[in-house]
């Protein structure tokens, strides 16, 4: 039974994509009302997911000697990141009603859309390291294909290829890992992998681990590879919320997640992650002040605080860490939703063009200044708690300086936060042109989201105890949702953090009075727009896979005889080897 | 009873191996390049029949050549389907020509 | 006993060379018919009488007869031309690789006495069923294949195409053509 519903939640979306292609792009009242149904129903499908929680392999399907079996396993961890996918997938959908009104191709929209769940839901639900590197790929084709939907804008295209290749790098990185699992266990199953982790060479771990590393921080645009994840804001803003905000980039997470027991003991893994995690977070925090395009600051402020969760997880707080991912994912999508609203109105994405739109757009501003508080940690909303665990987790088990720094961070995103809250719905007015409120469909799914963030940090007890109960080789130290309301209240660091997050807060508000401190710091402020030099090693790995193709595609001649003569060398290339070999 | 000369069936198998492979390699018509495909084929049948009468089970030997006749028929037939719509769309058989893209 | 493998192995290399070397297609054909009927002997001499009849009548008949018929509708132009690949790289690696797949089987071949065996009908039945059900599901493809490739051929013909193009308004006249053969894609 468990089995089954794990394959139809994986399934139902694919069907749906089928479904919303076959109707036609002529049919669009058919479109929007299939691609709707068919999310809704897989929503329903991952929420009736959570009684069947456990650490056992519900399904296995046997694919051959050389492909081990494709197992799902339904426990903790991947279940909620399914009903994440599935839920904000459905919001997304929604939203997409309104804002994809007038546009051409919505077949080839909504199918990628669903596509892309269902493969998510996959890659979380798999228990058969080559079947996620399957579903990884998917994700990162659907990521690409949306973000360059728009195909007619030369800057959409070029940010699709350019998030394409550089998680790809990631990918190589985890299907050698892969591979490297195979070559020494003699099987794909991630469970029996964590079972034997002691077992493999110390050598061949330690590539492992760095190897997960290096994908987990290309998907997750994480330093260095996190320049992707601003030029790929060209993507349709439901795009946007539904992959680069609430799942694909969370898979990198994942991946560290879900292997941590087995890549903790190796020396300096830990401190790698902390590293990336603390880098990216202070660098993304300071880029995300400069920057004038609304969905650009949200882009810096989602690696930033993806920076919080690889924190977490290098200091050992993967519960921390999911918790986190969580509530990110619901003010996240709603704070991208709720920009996607404000710029589809207004007709443009930058900041300095805004202003004062809080007096005609009531509903987005207050669904907005939700989300925005969430981010920068207020009490009451899910950021808050999440991130003062996460903060916790990392004074007790991390070093000091990472500490210091995340608390600094926390601070810098409160004033990013306000910064872009200000400029966009306080202030004089700068643009022209009737505006006008969100209109229902758009509404719907913000108001869905906003009581969310308001309401999900609730789950964190019963949410721990899912993940402990379904997850046998990982620590965790979880409590009921009173325990941890206590504890986070009466700790000190809470209340130090929250000290910094009111001194981000006021240094905007006193923004005029701090001009002859700010005007010092230009020379960060233009570095920080320049990406401070990464985009560099971004170029290079772009150039370099764009320009070997084109050099390879000279052997493609199109002849048949030239393939021939291909086919003719390997096979004196096979039997040299076996003759050399027998 | 002298036993059967296998050598000299395996070099025939080579030589046929050699002329199809040849033919793949050097010629341009594209019904030509059927027929070498189908020198090819006899030659991998003759394999199969001489290694089935090599381990003394001549009737596998036989039910897999059967089977390979039979996909070697499909494949010229298509082959040569496909040769005719080229011809009639195209105008060319010449495998130059055809690895030119039109735009 | 020799003497006649020999002869018949001999009398099927130069049937080979002959059809890749023969200028005209029909030629070739024939040359192939005769290899097809120097390889039934051949089988037949080595002790399997069925294949070797079947294959006398496939690929001696059914398959020139095709090709014979193939030829005479899509034209038995000259087949010359330089080949694309230089003289010298195929001969030199068509050699290799038979020098190496020599070297590698002969001396593999150590003829054993015949066992006991289930009678050909029982094993293609039996044992080999499932090799059975894939040549069926092959000649359906093969069959559908052939009557998709053939069957708008008609339409679209070169002499069509060239008509079309001697109209000089490239508006209405060309335009259905072109889309008809986008369609056809």
């Amino acid at each position: 039974m468990a089995g089954y519903l794990a394959l139809a939640v994986i399934l139902v979306p694919w069907l749906g994509a089928l479904a919303v292609w076959w109707a036609g792009d002529e049919r669009r009242l058919a479109q929007h009302a299939l691609a709707i149904v068919f999310a809704l129903v897989t929503a329903v499908l991952s929420l009736m997911l959570l009684p069947v929680v456990s650490a056992q392999v519900v399904l296995s399907l046997s694919a051959g000697a050389s492909f081990g079996t494709f197992t799902f396993v339904l426990d903790g961890l991947g279940v909620f990141l399914a009903i994440i996918a599935a839920t904000i997938g459905t919001l997304a959908v929604i939203f997409s009603v309104d804002y994809m009104a007038g546009e051409a191709q919505l077949g080839r929209y909504y199918s990628l859309i669903l596509l892309f769940i269902g493969a998510m839901i996959g890659l979380v639900l798999t228990g058969s390291l080559l079947l996620l590197f399957f579903f990884w790929e998917i994700t990162a084709f659907c990521s690409y294909a949306l973000i360059s939907f728009h195909n007619d804008d030369p800057k959409a295209v070029s940010g699709g290829i350019r998030a394409l290749i550089v998680t790809q790098v990631g990918g190589v990185g985890l299907l050698a890992g892969a591979l490297a699992i195979y070559s020494v266990l003699g099987s794909f199953q991630i469970g029996g992998f964590l079972d034997q982790a002691e077992a493999l060479p110390p050598g061949m771990l330690r590539w492992m681990a760095f190897g997960f590393l290096l994908a987990a921080a290309a998907k997750s645009a994480q330093v260095p590879f996190h320049t992707w994840l601003p030029d790929a804001m060209e993507a349709p803003t439901p795009v946007t919320a539904l992959i680069h905000a609430a799942t694909m980039v969370n898979a990198g997470v994942y991946l560290l997640a879900r292997f941590y027991p087995a890549f903790a003991p190796v020396g300096g893994w830990k401190v790698a992650v902390v590293t990336v995690g603390v880098v990216s977070a202070v660098l993304a925090a300071v880029m995300g002040l400069v920057a004038v395009d609304i969905k650009r600051v949200l882009a810096y402020s989602t690696i930033s605080q993806l920076g919080y969760m690889v924190y977490a997880i290098g200091v050992g707080g993967v519960f921390a860490s999911q918790f986190h991912l969580m509530s990110h994912a619901v003010y996240k999508a709603l704070l991208f939703l709720g920009a996607g609203a404000v710029a589809h109105i207004i007709g443009t994405r930058d900041m300095r063009q805004m202003g004062g739109l809080g007096r005609e757009m009531p509903f987005v501003r207050a669904v907005f200044l939700v989300g925005a508080l969430a981010l920068a940690g207020l009490p009451v909303l899910n950021g808050f708690w999440s991130k003062e665990l996460v903060l916790e987790a990392g004074l007790g088990g991390g070093p000091l300086w990472a500490y210091i720094a995340m608390l600094l961070c926390a601070g810098l995103t409160a004033l990013y936060t306000f910064r872009m809250v200000w400029m966009v719905f306080y202030g004089t007015r700068r643009s022209e042109g009737a505006v006008h409120d969100a209109p229902l469909a758009m509404r719907l799914s913000l108001v869905v989201l906003a009581l969310g963030t308001l309401t999900s940090w609730v789950s964190a007890g019963p949410f721990g105890q899912m993940l402990a109960r379904s997850l046998p080789f990982h620590t965790l130290d979880v409590a009921s949702t009173g325990q941890i309301v206590l504890t986070v209240l009466m700790a000190w660091p809470t209340w130090l953090a929250l000290a910094i997050v009111a001194l981000g807060l006021s240094a905007w508000w006193w923004r005029e009075r701090l001009a002859k401190f700010t005007s010092r710091l230009r020379f960060l402020a233009r570095a920080a727009a320049g990406d401070f030099g990464f985009a560099w090693l971004d170029e290079a790995i772009v150039r370099t896979a764009q320009g070997t193709a084109e050099k390879l595609s000279l052997t493609q001649t199109g002849q048949l005889n030239w393939n021939v003569l291909g086919v003719v060398a390997g096979l004196v290339v096979v039997l040299v080897f076996l003759i050399w070999r027998a | 009873m002298i036993p059967f000369p296998l050598i000299i069936v395996l070099i025939a198998v080579l030589g046929l191996l050699g002329v199809g492979l040849y033919g793949l390699l050097a010629v341009r018509n594209l019904i030509k390049i059927v027929i070498a495909l189908q020198i090819l084929g006899k030659s991998a049948l003759l394999a199969l029949i001489a290694a089935g009468r090599a381990s003394g089970q001549v009737n596998l030997g036989q039910s897999l050549a059967l089977t390979f006749i039979v996909a070697d028929t499909v494949v010229a037939a298509i082959g040569l389907a496909l040769a005719v719509r080229v011809r009639r769309r195209l105008g060319t058989l010449d495998a130059r020509e055809l690895g030119k893209l039109r735009g | 006993m020799q003497i006649l493998i020999g002869c018949l192995a001999l009398g099927m290399l130069v049937c080979a060379v002959m059809a890749i070397r023969a200028n005209r297609l029909v030629v070739s054909s024939l040359w192939l018919a005769a290899l097809s009927a120097l390889l039934a002997v051949l089988i037949y001499a080595m002790g399997a009488s069925r294949v070797a009849v079947i294959e006398l009548s496939v690929g001696a008949g059914l398959v020139t007869v095709l090709l014979i018929f193939v030829v005479g509708i899509a034209g038995d132009e000259a087949t010359g031309g330089k080949p694309l690949i230089p003289r010298a790289v195929s001969w030199g690696l068509g050699l290799v690789a038979l020098i190496l797949l020599g070297w590698f089987t002969v001396p593999l071949v150590a003829p054993s006495p015949p066992s006991s065996q289930p009678s050909l009908v029982s094993l293609l039945w039996k044992d080999r069923a499932l090799d059975v059900l894939i040549q069926v599901v092959l000649i359906f493809c093969g069959v559908m294949g052939i009557l998709g490739l053939l069957s708008e051929a008609a339409v679209a013909t070169v002499a069509g195409r060239r008509r079309a193009a001697q109209v000089p308004s490239a508006g209405t006249d060309s335009e259905p053509v072109m889309e008809e053969g986008r369609a056809q894609l």
